[in-house]
């Protein structure tokens, strides 16, 4: 009796050590396996590859400056612990975490970070922000081995997000040593970062296989080896995370219902994206007697769109209503539920009103509103967005002359004098990312290249009052009041009906829960490459049903 | 004979400088793979330091002259996206999509030619009919939908075969099968059509006077001689499977030359496009000269035409 006693006694503190303590090597089995659409450059080198292919691939290996805040989105603690600005606003000091290392087992300093950022912005950089950087960044300085900073020559208020993996792959930390010792190509072949996951093998257009390291401050890996399966077509994908070739797999919205018919989980990531319409060159002479010149019948043509039907029919439900525009929960200094209520009451279905005000406009009858669809890459739903909007439009009078555009077509149109698109309408996407002021520079500002409220030769009040409220928010040190600048530029903006959120989306993942357990994504991050070190196994989390 | 060779390699040449020109201007007239490269968000900045750093920022005469000569020194650039010789990438790629074409061939003539004999044998019955449903639904099905099919039946709902990707043996049957089964469809017409026109033979009247078994008139002497136009067939249907292995590629994530067109033409990869499909017309014209050449020894009056 007492030995069977001892014996339940010893098997209790065991299970319960085993249930507390960290995760080692030992309790790493198994191989996760992720079926995705595309694996991009699908090269291992961080400054050869645009942010998708960053975010779900190299961020399994490499770390970013700046990381995630994992609970809310955003920007959190990565190789940087903390940072701080200096009172003149032209100084960054980053402070990194001690203890970490390269998987060589070289130390991460602050050395690193230096020769990382300058080698994102150098020769042969085919990085995103790459000019930008250049011409922000004055210069950076290795104070100790665990504090760097970097010196702007303007106030950058965003630098740290724009150094986090929630907006852009400039942040990757690389080994200096290593490269410098062995060179660039030999780097590309056998890469080495810090991450929880080392590089295996990488078959191009095929896979890439990682294997897990022993212990990381990201999260230890349950798994023991992690292959990225490329598997271009949808229903092939589901197919594999149904027969359980694969674990998870990246789905679009029109897969989710028969994902999810066949057993298998539907994970939503939210807040990765809102897709939205804009109006080009309303503020344009040769625009000034169309009906889309006039904000009260952009405001009417949104009051017309059943934004509840698009997310049930459109997006079988995994979608909300929008925030206004380029804004999520998780936006940094901004009054969230102070936009979530006015987005609700903003972006409700009303036709009545929407037809009640085209008529006080002088158009009774309705108009001709030229549109053009058109999706971003990965976000194929947005035609049927579009298509779905323009036939609510219809059902108020206007009569929509819809073109589609590929992506590819479309975009140049975008650029130079617009002329294509002038006086139109048109499907456009905006990412999800925390800092709003750089997207909103991009989209309204008289010199960006969509300068949708004006342009250089005509900037009307609108206008004009953003480029005095973006100013203002970028010198500005201050929390709150970089709060209410933010605020503000979001409300006149929001009050020039230029650009409409439709829906907020959400990213999608079939999942097999016989081969992966119940973990969350990251709000805001489409991609999982930060979050695959916290997937655990089927039997350590089952989801429950 | 050697004039004739020459005759035809300077008409590949001529080709191959055609294609290559089209193929250059029309993959610019469908973007420009910074657009693809870029966050929308991009500023002009970043995008024109981007677009300078691929050697997309020069007039596009300019660029096609650069193009022109590199390529006259078989330099047919670096791919984009993949930051590796496009050539390289190529040649990576091409021997996974070999690997299937054999076994598509031989699927194609196991069941095709028994069903064209069978075909033209019955001429007008019931079996007739049915061979020619078979030939109808194997050239009208689309190799999309049939793959997609063929996934669901035997890895979703039975299970004996995986979804797709290389692999080991069990990886094949699926993309052979959606590539076999257009030329099933091909090799059974012929056979059919090449059977009945032998059929009608003098020799085969004489055999058959001769008191030989019907099976052995029909799979003997009538075979053997409607099989010279079936295997001449084979460089249209090998070019056919080169360059329509695309859709069965990239149903199946099956990394062969197919999917490295797909992916050129998505991600805007110009050099690499103008690459594998210059490759492709070498290879395709390669081996329709050798088949010509073939023709023309067995047939002298073709050289001589």
């Amino acid at each position: 009796m007492l030995r069977h006693l001892v014996r339940n006694a010893t098997l209790a503190v065991a299970l319960a050590i085993a249930a507390t303590a960290p995760l080692h090597a030992q309790d790493q089995k198994g191989t996760l396996v992720f079926a995705v659409e595309t694996l991009s450059a699908q090269t291992l080198d961080p400054i050869l590859e645009g942010r998708p292919g960053n975010a779900v691939y190299q961020a399994v290996m490499y770390d970013s400056l700046v990381g995630f805040n994992l609970e809310k989105g955003g920007v959190g603690p990565g190789v940087a612990e903390r940072w701080e600005l200096s009172p003149d606003g032209l100084t960054w000091t980053f402070y990194l975490r001690p203890g970490q290392t390269f998987h060589n087992g070289d130390k991460l300093t602050a050395h690193d970070v230096k020769f990382s950022l300058e080698r994102q912005m150098g020769p042969g950089s085919l990085a995103a922000a790459a000019a930008t950087m250049k011409r922000t960044i004055k210069s950076i300085e290795v104070v100790d081995e665990l504090t760097v900073k970097v010196n702007t020559t303007s106030p950058q208020i965003g630098l740290p997000a724009s150094l986090s993996r929630a907006v852009a792959p400039e942040g990757a930390i690389m080994p200096k040593n290593y490269i410098e010792k062995v060179g660039e190509e030999e780097f590309r072949k056998k890469p080495i970062g810090s991450g929880p996951w080392k590089f295996v093998r990488n078959v191009p257009g095929d896979r890439i296989e990682f294997t897990a390291v022993a212990k990381h401050w990201r999260g230890t890996p349950h798994f023991k080896d992690l292959h990225m399966l490329l598997v271009p077509e949808e229903s092939t994908r589901v197919a594999m995370v149904r027969t359980g070739e694969a674990a998870i797999a990246s789905i679009g919205p029109e897969a989710m219902l028969g994902a999810s018919r066949a057993g298998l989980e539907v994970l939503s990531v939210p807040g990765t994206m809102q897709a939205i319409f804009q109006f080009w060159g309303t503020y344009k002479p040769e625009v000034k007697d169309s009906p889309i010149a006039k904000a009260r019948v952009r405001q009417a043509l949104s009051l017309a769109i059943d934004r509840k039907q698009v997310i049930e029919h459109v997006m079988n439900g995994k979608a909300r209503m929008p925030y206004p525009f380029s804004t999520f929960g998780y936006t940094d200094y901004f009054s969230a539920d102070r936009w979530e209520k006015w987005a609700a009451e903003a972006y409700r279905y009303d036709p009545v009103l929407a037809k009640k005000i085209l008529a006080e406009e002088g158009y009774p009858n309705g108009f001709e509103l030229k549109f053009a669809n058109t999706a971003l890459p990965g976000t194929q739903f947005m035609v049927d967005i579009g298509t779905a909007i323009a036939d609510m439009w219809t059902k108020v009078g206007v009569k929509v002359t819809l073109k589609h555009y590929e992506w590819g077509s479309f975009a140049p149109m975008e650029r130079g004098d617009q002329a294509p698109l002038i006086g139109w309408a048109s499907m456009y996407r905006t990412a999800g990312r925390p800092d709003a002021p750089w997207r909103y520079n991009g989209a309204f500002s008289p010199d960006s290249t969509q300068r949708l409220l004006g342009d250089k030769e005509n900037c009307p009040q609108d206008c004009q009052d953003f480029v005095k409220t973006y100013q203002a928010l970028g010198a500005e040190l201050d929390k709150d009041k970089r709060t209410a600048l933010t605020d503000r530029m979001v409300e006149i903006t929001a009050n020039s009906w230029t650009v409409i959120p439709i829906i907020e989306g959400m990213g999608y993942y079939a999942i097999n829960t016989k081969k992966v357990g119940q973990f969350n994504p990251i709000p805001g991050r489409h991609e999982l490459g930060d979050v695959f070190e916290r997937i655990p196994r089927p039997e350590q989390k089952p989801w429950k049903k | 004979m050697k004039r004739y060779i020459a005759r035809r390699l300077m008409q590949g040449v001529i080709l191959l400088f055609m294609v290559a020109t089209i193929v250059f201007f029309l993959g610019r007239l469908t973007g420009n793979p910074v657009d693809l490269m870029l966050p929308e968000d991009a500023t002009a900045e970043d995008r024109a330091a981007l677009t300078q750093t691929l050697g997309l920022d020069g007039p596009v005469l300019d660029q096609y002259a650069i193009f022109v000569g590199k390529a006259m020194h078989g330099d047919l650039g670096m791919s984009i996206r993949m930051k590796q010789p496009a050539a390289e990438a190529f040649f990576d790629r091409l021997p996974n999509t070999l690997v299937l074409i054999p076994w598509a061939i031989l699927l194609g003539m196991m069941l095709g030619i028994p069903l064209g004999v069978v075909a033209a044998v019955n001429r007008g019955g019931m079996l007739d009919r049915a061979a020619g449903t078979v030939a109808v639904l194997g050239v009208a099905m689309p190799s999309f939908w049939l793959g997609v099919l063929l996934i669901f039946v035997f890895s979703v709902e039975l299970g004996w075969l995986p979804s797709g990707r290389m692999g080991g043996p069990s990886h094949y049957v699926l993309p052979v099968i959606t590539l076999g089964t257009f030329l099933v469809a091909g090799f059974m017409r012929i056979t059919r059509s090449a059977m009945l026109e032998v059929m009608e033979s003098e020799f085969v009247k004489l055999a058959r006077i001769k008191g030989l078994s019907e099976a052995t008139v029909i799979w003997k002497h009538c075979l053997r001689n409607a099989l010279i136009p079936v295997l001449t067939l084979w460089g249209v249907f090998v070019g056919n499977l080169i360059t329509g292995a695309i859709v069965t590629e990239t149903v199946f994530a099956w990394p062969g030359i197919g999917r490295l067109t797909y992916e050129a033409v998505i991600y805007r990869d110009f050099p690499l496009l103008q690459a594998v499909i210059i490759l492709k017309s070498i290879l395709i014209l390669s081996i329709n000269l050798g088949v010509d050449i073939l023709y023309a020894y067995v047939d002298p009056r073709i050289r001589l035409a």
